[in-house]
C-alpha cells in the first residue's frame, strides 16, 4: 500500500474511535474536534450506500463498455484476450490513481475497478492458457490457480482489501486440494496459515487494513484444518472431489477416520479456547460456528433424537446460554469477567446494526438500532472509567 | 489490539487532551483487555429463535397426526402465552417516543412470542379451518397483531414482520381472486403501489405526528420498495402497456430522488437510482437490439447512462453532505 493510504487509514481509525467515544459519552465535542485535529484524515468517506451506489454505477459503466467491444469483436479468442487484458490494465491504472487521491480513495469507485480490474485479468489468463496455449484441463486449471492466487495476493497487498485476502486464500485451498494429499496440506498449510496470519493481527507495522486481511487469513486457515479434519467431509472425500481428473485420486484411508471424529469435536473446542485466551471476538465467532458444524456432523452419524428435539432443543440452549451469560456479566463487579461485558462499549455498534439488518431481510427492510449508545448515564463503572462528569 | 488507537491514546494523554482516568479505560479497550459480546450475545439468541421456530416448525409438519391438534395448539399457546408473560414482565411502560428494551434479550423474546402466535393461529385455521375460503384474512389478522405488538413495545423487527405480511395478504388474496394468477401481474402491482403509497404515508404521519417517528424508515422503506418494484416490474414487463410504466417508475424515481435529497435520505435516494436506471436500460437493449443478438450501441447507450449515474450520485453526495454540514455547525 502507499505510505499515504497507509496514514490516512490509521488516522481513520483513530477519528473513528473518538467518534465511537463521544457516541458513547465518555468524551464531549470539543474534545472529539481536537482529536481530528491531531489526526487529519483528508479522505472523503462516504456511508456504506452512497460507496455501494458508486460501486454499482462504476461496475454498470466498465461492464457496459466491455460489452460494447465483446459484442464489436464476436468469437475471436485472440481479440478477446486482448480486450481483456486492455480492460484489467485500464481498471488496475485506474485503480491506482483513486486510492491515490484523498477526495475519491474511500467513494467506492477504486474497489469497483479493482475487482473487475482483477477480474478481467484473471478472464484474461483463462483464455490464453485454455485457446491459445490449448493445455488440457487439469494444467489449465492448476496455472489458472496460482495466478489466481498471486493476483489475488497482490491485489491485497497493494490496496487492503479483506475480499482479496479472502479470494487468495480460497485459491490457494483450491489449488491444494488438486495435489495429491490435498487433505493432508490443507491441515498442514491451513495451520500455518493460522500460525503465520495470527502473528500479524496486531502488528503495527502493518496497515489497519492489512490486519484485517490478516484476520480474513486466520479464519481461512482455521476453515482450511476443520474441513481437512471433519469427519463428514473425510467420509464423503469433499476435499478429494477437487483433485485432478485422473486415477490417481487417493482416497483417505480408513484408519484416519477415528483421530477425526475425536478431531471434529476437539478442533472447535480449541477454537473455542483461544478466543477466550485471546478475547478475539472474530475468533469466537468462527468457533461458535465450528462447533454449530460438529454438531451437526455428529448428528448425521448418531442418532440422538427426532429432528424437531434436535432443533427445539439447540435453540432453547442457545437462547439460555445467551440470555445466562448476559445475566452473569451484568451482575459481575463493574460488569466484566475475565475482560468480557456485555454491555455494548463503543466499538462494535455497527456489528450490531449488521445482525439487525440480516433479521429485517427477510422482511425487506433494513432496520435501525434501538440500541442504547454505549454507557452514557451508566459510567463509572468500568475499570477507571468515568473521568469526565458525562459518567 | 489495534495499535493505531493505542499509541494514539498515549499521545493525546501526553497532550492533555484525554484524561488520564479516559485514557487508561480507552487504552483497555484498545488492547482488547476489555471486550464486548454484546453482539455474539445478540446473535445466539436470533440465531436461538430461529432454531426454535423451525423445531415448532418440524413438529407441526410431521407429527401433527400423533400429537393431536389440541395437544399442539395447547402446546404452542402457552409456549407464546410464557414468552408474552415474561415480555409483560419485563417490559417498561408505552411511549409514543423511542423506548429502549430492558435488556438485550426482549427484542428476541418479543420476536419468537410472534413468530409462535402465528403459527399457533396458522395452525389452528388449518386444523379448525376458522376462517374457512376466507382464510386469507387470517395473514391480516396477523399483520395487525403484529403492529400492534410492534408499537405497544417499540420493535422495529416485529413493525417490518408486520408490514411484510400485509403485503402478502394482499398478494396471495389476489392471486385467489377468480380468473387470478401469480402471472397476472397487472392487479398485484396496482396492490403493492397502494400499499406501498400507505406505507410511505405512514412514514410521514409518524415524523409529522411524532408518533413513534423512529419507525419511519422501516414504513418508508418498505413503502418506497413496494412501489419502486412495482413500477420496475410492469417497465420490464412484456405488455403493451410497458411504456407508461416506465414513465411512471421515471417520474416516481424522480420524485423520490428529490425528496430524498431535501431530506437527507441517502438510501431511498440509492432505491430510486437504481429502479430508473434498470428501467432505462431495458428501454436502451429493447429499442437497439439486433434480431436475437443484442447491440453494442445499447451497451454504449449503458456505459453513457451509467455515467451519468455516477456524475449524479457525486452532485447529490455533495449537496447531502452539504446539508449535513449546515446542520452540524
Amino acid at each position: 500500500m502507499r505510505a499515504d493510504s497507509v496514514a490516512w487509514e490509521r488516522a481513520a481509525e483513530v477519528r473513528g474511535a473518538a467518534t465511537a467515544w463521544r457516541l458513547a459519552g465518555f468524551i464531549d465535542q470539543p474534545t472529539e474536534r481536537a482529536i481530528q485535529e491531531r489526526f487529519p484524515d483528508p479522505c472523503v468517506a462516504p456511508s456504506p450506500v452512497w460507496r455501494a451506489l458508486t460501486a454499482g454505477a462504476v461496475a454498470a459503466v466498465v461492464l457496459c463498455t466491455f460489452g460494447a467491444l465483446a459484442v464489436t469483436i464476436g468469437r475471436s479468442a485472440t481479440a478477446a484476450q486482448i480486450v481483456l487484458v486492455m480492460f484489467a490494465a485500464v481498471c488496475l491504472v485506474v485503480t491506482d490513481r483513486l486510492e491515490a487521491s484523498p477526495q475519491f480513495a474511500r467513494r467506492g469507485a477504486a474497489g469497483a475497478t479493482s475487482l473487475l480490474g482483477v477480474g478481467f485479468f484473471l478472464a484474461a489468463v483463462a483464455l490464453f492458457l485454455m485457446e491459445t496455449l490449448g493445455l488440457r484441463a487439469n494444467e489449465g486449471i492448476d496455472l489458472f490457480l496460482i495466478v489466481s492466487l498471486l493476483a489475488w495476493a497482490l491485489g491485497w497487498w497493494r490496496w487492503g482489501s479483506p475480499l482479496f485476502a479472502a479470494l487468495s486464500a480460497l485459491s490457494l485451498f483450491l489449488l491444494l486440494g488438486r495435489l495429491s494429499h490435498g487433505r493432508l496440506l490443507w491441515l498442514l498449510v491451513g495451520a500455518a496459515l493460522v500460525g503465520l496470519a495470527a502473528r500479524r493481527l496486531d502488528a503495527e507495522s502493518w496497515a489497519p487494513s492489512h490486519r484485517l486481511g490478516a484476520s480474513v487469513l486466520a479464519v481461512a486457515g482455521i476453515a482450511a484444518v476443520y474441513a481437512a479434519i471433519n469427519r463428514y467431509s473425510l467420509d464423503e472425500h469433499l476435499i478429494e472431489t477437487l483433485a485432478r481428473f485422473s486415477p490417481e485420486r487417493v482416497a483417505p484411508s480408513r484408519t484416519a477416520f477415528a483421530p477425526s471424529a475425536v478431531a471434529t469435536a476437539a478442533v472447535p473446542l480449541a477454537v473455542l479456547a483461544w478466543s477466550l485466551r485471546s478475547r478475539r471476538t472474530f475468533v469466537l465467532g468462527t468457533g461458535i460456528v465450528l462447533m454449530a458444524l460438529s454438531l451437526l456432523t455428529l448428528h448425521h452419524y448418531v442418532y440422538l433424537a427426532p429432528l424437531w428435539v434436535v432443533l427445539s432443543v439447540a435453540g432453547a440452549t442457545l437462547v439460555i446460554v445467551a440470555l445466562v451469560v448476559e445475566r452473569v456479566l451484568g451482575r459481575a463487579p463493574d460488569r466484566e469477567m475475565w475482560g468480557f461485558t456485555g454491555e455494548p462499549l463503543f466499538s462494535d455498534e455497527r456489528r450490531q446494526h449488521a445482525l439487525q439488518i440480516v433479521g429485517a431481510a427477510a422482511t425487506f427492510t433494513p432496520a435501525t438500532g434501538t440500541d442504547r449508545p454505549g454507557f452514557a448515564g451508566e459510567g463509572g463503572k468500568f475499570g477507571g472509567g468515568g473521568a469526565t462528569e458525562k459518567f | 489490539m489495534n495499535p493505531d488507537v493505542v499509541s494514539a491514546v498515549g499521545r493525546l494523554r501526553s497532550a492533555g487532551i484525554l484524561s488520564d482516568r479516559q485514557a487508561v479505560f480507552f487504552d483497555r479497550v484498545a488492547r482488547r483487555r476489555l471486550v464486548s459480546i454484546r453482539f455474539e450475545i445478540r446473535a445466539l439468541l436470533y440465531v436461538g429463535v430461529l432454531l426454535l421456530t423451525s423445531g415448532v416448525g418440524v413438529l407441526v409438519a410431521e407429527h401433527h397426526r400423533e400429537i393431536g391438534p389440541i395437544a399442539i395448539a395447547s402446546g404452542i399457546g402457552l409456549a407464546t402465552a410464557a414468552c408474552f408473560a415474561w415480555v409483560i414482565r419485563q417490559a417498561v411502560p408505552f411511549s409514543w417516543g423511542a423506548v429502549e428494551p430492558p435488556n438485550v434479550g426482549f427484542d428476541y423474546v418479543l420476536l419468537l412470542a410472534v413468530v409462535l402466535l402465528a403459527a399457533e393461529l396458522a395452525y389452528a385455521e388449518v386444523e379448525f379451518t376458522v376462517l374457512g375460503p376466507r382464510w386469507t384474512y387470517h395473514l391480516l389478522v396477523v399483520a395487525l397483531v403484529y403492529l400492534a405488538v410492534a408499537y405497544r413495545w417499540d420493535s422495529r423487527t416485529v413493525l417490518a414482520l408486520a408490514l411484510s405480511t400485509l403485503a402478502a395478504w394482499r398478494g396471495i388474496s389476489i392471486s385467489l381472486l377468480p380468473g387470478g394468477s401469480w402471472t397476472d401481474d397487472a392487479p398485484l402491482r396496482a396492490n403493492a403501489i397502494v400499499l406501498g403509497t400507505l406505507y410511505v404515508g405512514a412514514a410521514a404521519f409518524s415524523v409529522r405526528r411524532r408518533l413513534k417517528a423512529h419507525f419511519e424508515d422501516v414504513f418508508a422503506n418498505a413503502g418506497l420498495l413496494l412501489i419502486l418494484g412495482a413500477l420496475v416490474s410492469g417497465a420490464l414487463a412484456k405488455e403493451v402497456a410497458r411504456p407508461a410504466w416506465l414513465l411512471a417508475l421515471l417520474i416516481v424515481a424522480g420524485l423520490v430522488m428529490w425528496l430524498s435529497l431535501r431530506l437527507g435520505r441517502s438510501l431511498h435516494f440509492a432505491e430510486a437510482v437504481v429502479g430508473a436506471y434498470i428501467g432505462l436500460v431495458r428501454l436502451l437493449f429493447e429499442t437497439f437490439s439486433q434480431g436475437s443478438g443484442e447491440s453494442s450501441v445499447a451497451f454504449l447507450l449503458a456505459a453513457l447512462l451509467g455515467a451519468g449515474v455516477l456524475v449524479l450520485i457525486s452532485v447529490a453526495y455533495r449537496r447531502i453532505r452539504s446539508q449535513e454540514d449546515a446542520r452540524e455547525r
